[in-house]
């Protein structure tokens, strides 16, 4: 394996790792908070036993989002040193401002976790929502720092030299805004779906259990709302892609002539060497709409631009496919869960509509790994847009297929024993709390309502 | 600029002294008699839990210091010291899971023999290979021009002084956990346990430290010399020295506090008189000028930065701390929740 392969597919594992469980970090506090809420208001055990169970599994969770974010601040530098030693002063500060909502993070999650004997409830309360916050806060730093990759600010390039560095416009490049909002948002709907959809499988084998009930609707209910929105970011942020990344957008779009009124293609496999692409869907003019906010604009194609500087077209084109589907997917299942708890239906529990968010768990996740796909592999063959190649950054040290494969092994054993540990807690969790059980759903006022619908 | 070094010595001794002990309590637990396990891990597991993330996040704090502030020293580390960067990066997350996943697991079966080996072992290796980084900064073997892999990415760390160093990096931390952890049991046998191994640690810290200076003359480095040579390094070292008998007094009456603050004053005087010797190099090269705080820092723009965001975070992060470790680290050991 050659060496820049390496290190590239080394960055990309484990970043593609530290995303699930950052995102978890970003979202499960919000969740727990929402219960424990209801717990302290309304005095019902079942929202004591979800912070709980929630919370030993969110522990695991946020460890290993601590070890492998560690191993992320190195590995910017063992494998990119080039590129660290420049873009270091300049995009130091979000990171420096990372490091602090990391710590407060890390405070706030001791107390959370062993605090629930030693803090006044509300104490224990606000410290919990306070691992959300410096969660989100953090996440919001480093994509700033991602945003800045993508279209850097905040310096002069003169002689492969960055001047007059100005870290506090680099942070707040032209992409921040659109990207940190996009990038919250997927936290919270993959996180919500993927809960959500947990506990409905869940519900589905043990129906009127109060304890998955309660949680697959508060874990829907947020991840919904993140569903509804997140198309309209992401418009916006594929606008901003148009004008500042348009060989990116070209890339996603697997369009190859620049034209005005170009249409969207759906599906397809581009086919870089004839410069079209098989079997795809075309609605036309609405490309020219979607990127730029009128139906005859002109839209940038690939041959506008050197060969050797297009991103792997295939790879972008349909991870692109792979999110906007999975983002789609789930709009419309967030609007109907909407719906149906808008009307109180008692639809929201039936089989099929269980079934439904069940098949839905994989699918936010997916649209995360996705869509960091479409923004990392569609920036290449640059590191720094349009400054400095991946290639010029690499580290010269041979053999980096070692340290990668290292790696990779160890991230793929961490994973099978993560999803070994939650298989076990949510069985423990069933034996452990009487609220798991079918004959709870008498144990608190009104939570009967659902219950019997299909018991 | 000052600040900013100023908050680079510290995050690295309260890694030191807070993580440190978190790593020397694994590293106990090699040492421990069949009887009393149950009890001391018990302790152990106690004492880690609430803290161990955030004393973590001071080694985080040093890494974003030094790419920001000193990018140049950071990507000369990061290549030339690719191997044993990495090999401690395994280390580190082979001990943050194993920790977090003995105390997690919600079966307490089986399972937790191997979590405990992870743990183990990840704590020996992990304080290591800071302590052979670290040593690697010194003997100026990193040669930017260097071509060979032997060469550039294996000899500058494959040596007397920072294997030796890294020995003696294990031992301080074991040093440390234990004498910190005499304040965490209860009196009795495990208390008295800690406070006996606290010595022993000492002793063989001492020693360990004395085949530091012998590795480090191996190496070509007159480092006796230069502590003589420099009198504020010459006087922590005395200092440190002579306060290892009251530290024993203190260990077998097992002062809890005396002898943490002693202990953590020691592992300060040692680091303070390091810094004392070094300065102002940050890493010594071949063949090229060192790199040093002067010339390998950021431009001024990017250090008033980061001075704000540092000065900033600590006005947020000091007190919180406070708070974290008034709440579990006061009183007695209370029961658990878990
Ligand atoms: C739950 C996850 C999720 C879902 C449902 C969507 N996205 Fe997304 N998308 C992400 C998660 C994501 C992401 C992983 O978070 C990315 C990568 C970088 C970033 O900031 O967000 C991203 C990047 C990203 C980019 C690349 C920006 C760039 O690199 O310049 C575009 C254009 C879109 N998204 C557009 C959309 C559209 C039109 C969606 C319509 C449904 C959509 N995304 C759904
Ligand atoms: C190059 C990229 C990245 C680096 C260097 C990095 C670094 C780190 C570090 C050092 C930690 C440990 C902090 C702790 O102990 O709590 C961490 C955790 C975390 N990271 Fe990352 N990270 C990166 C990418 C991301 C991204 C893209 C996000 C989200 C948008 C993110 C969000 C988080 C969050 C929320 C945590 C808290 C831990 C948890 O909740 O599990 N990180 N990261
Ligand atoms: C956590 C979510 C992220 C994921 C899943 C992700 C994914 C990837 C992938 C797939 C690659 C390989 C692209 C290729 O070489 O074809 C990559 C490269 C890279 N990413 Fe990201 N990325 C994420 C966030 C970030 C952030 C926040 C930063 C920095 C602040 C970052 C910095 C880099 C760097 C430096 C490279 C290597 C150079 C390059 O390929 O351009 N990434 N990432």
């Amino acid at each position: 394996m050659q060496d820049l392969l390496a290190a590239r597919s080394q960055m990309a594992v484990s970043l593609g790792f530290h995303i699930v469980f950052a995102s978890i970090g970003m979202a499960m506090p919000f969740l727990m908070a929402v219960s424990h809420y209801r717990w302290i208001r309304t005095g019902r055990p079942v929202y004591l036993d979800l912070t709980k169970a929630w919370s030993r599994g969110v522990a695991i969770f946020f460890a290993t989002g601590a070890v492998s974010g560690t191993a992320l601040s190195f590995e910017l530098g063992l494998l990119w040193p080039r590129f660290m030693e420049h873009a270091g002063p300049i995009i130091g500060m979000p990171f420096s401002w990372e490091g602090t909502a990391f710590f407060l993070e890390a405070i706030a999650i001791g107390l959370f976790l062993y605090g629930w004997n030693r803090l006044s409830p509300w104490v224990h309360w606000g410290v919990g929502l306070l691992v959300g916050i410096t969660g989100v806060l953090s996440g919001i730093f480093v994509v700033c720092a991602n945003a800045w990759m993508n279209s850097p600010a905040g310096f002069d390039w003169v002689d492969g030299r960055a001047l007059n560095i100005d870290p506090w416009r680099a942070m707040f490049n032209p992409g921040w805004k659109s990207q940190t909002l996009h990038m919250t948002l997927a936290a919270f709907e993959a996180t919500g779906f993927a809960v959500g959809g947990l506990h409905a499988l869940l519900l589905l084998r043990r129906p009127g259990s109060a304890f998955h009930r309660e949680a697959f609707k508060i874990a829907l209910l947020i991840g919904s709302v993140a569903a509804l929105i997140q198309p309209l970011s992401g418009d916006r942020l594929a606008k901003g892609t148009a004008q500042r990344q348009p060989a990116k957008l070209a890339a996603m779009e697997a369009l190859f002539r620049t034209e005005s009124g170009a249409p969207l293609m759906i599906g397809g496999i581009p086919d870089v060497r004839e410069r079209r692409v098989h079997y795809g869907l075309e609605l036309p003019n609405l490309l020219s709409f979607l990127a730029q906010g009128d139906f005859r604009a002109e839209v940038k194609g690939l041959e506008e631009f050197p060969e050797a500087d297009w991103p792997p077209v295939a790879v972008v084109h349909g991870a692109f496919q792979v999110m906007v589907g999975a983002g789609s997917a789930l709009a419309a299942l967030g609007a109907l869960f909407l719906f149906l708890s808008a009307r109180r239906s008692p639809l929201l529990l039936h089989r099929r509509f269980l079934l439904a968010a069940a098949l839905a768990t994989p699918l936010g996740f997916l649209a995360l790994e996705a869509g960091w796909t479409v923004t990392e592999v569609g920036r290449q063959p640059w590191i720094i847009y349009g400054i400095m190649r991946t290639r010029d950054a690499v580290t010269p040290m041979p053999g980096l297929v070692y340290p990668f494969l290292a790696f990779t092994s160890v991230y793929v054993f961490l994973a099978a024993v993560v999803a070994w540990l939650m298989h076990r807690h949510i069985r423990a969790a069933d034996r452990e709390y009487q609220s798991s059980r079918p004959e709870a759903i008498a144990a608190g006022p009104g939570s009967g309502r659902h219950g019997a619908s299909h018991a | 600029m000052w600040v900013v070094i100023l908050f680079l010595g510290a995050s690295l001794l309260l890694y030191c002294l807070l993580a440190g002990a978190d790593f020397g309590a694994g590293i106990l637990e090699v040492f421990m008699g069949r009887g009393k396990r149950r009890a001391q891990r018990t302790i152990i597991d106690r004492a880690l839990g609430p803290v161990w993330e955030a004393n973590h996040m001071w080694l985080i704090l040093m890494v974003v210091i030094l790419f920001t502030g000193f990018p140049a020293v950071y990507s000369r580390v990061s290549t030339n010291l690719h191997l044993p960067l990495t090999a401690m990066l395994l280390g580190i997350i082979a001990r943050g899971c194993s920790f977090t996943f003995r105390h997690y697991d919600a079966v307490k079966g089986r399972s937790q023999r191997s979590y405990s080996l992870f743990f183990i072992y990840s704590s020996v290796w992990t304080p290591f290979c800071l302590g052979v980084v670290t040593g690697a900064l010194v003997p100026g073997g990193i040669d930017p021009a260097a071509t060979g892999y032997l060469e550039g990415y294996v000899r500058p760390w494959l040596r007397p002084f920072p294997l030796a160093l890294g020995g003696f990096t294990v031992c301080l931390f074991a040093f440390l956990a234990a004498v910190y952890l005499i304040g965490e049991s209860p009196a009795g046998a495990v208390r008295s346990g800690f406070a006996r191994r606290a010595v022993v640690a000492s002793a063989v810290a001492v020693a360990v430290g004395g085949l530091v200076f012998w590795a480090a003359e191996a190496d070509g480095i007159d480092l006796a010399a230069r502590f003589l040579a420099s009198p504020a390094a010459a006087a922590c070292v005395v200092g440190a020295t002579f306060s290892l008998p009251v530290l024993w007094l203190a260990l077998a009456r097992e002062w809890g506090w005396i002898a943490r603050i002693l202990a953590g004053g020691q592992v300060a005087l040692i680091l303070a008189a390091w810094f004392a010797v070094q300065f102002p190099i940050l890493v010594k090269l071949k063949n090229a000028p060192d790199l040093t705080f002067f010339n390998s820092h950021a431009p001024e723009a990017t250090l008033y930065q980061l001075n704000l965001a540092l000065t900033f975070g600590a006005a947020l992060i000091l007190p919180a701390l406070y708070f974290l470790f008034r709440v579990f680290k006061s009183e007695s050991p209370a029961p658990d929740a878990h």
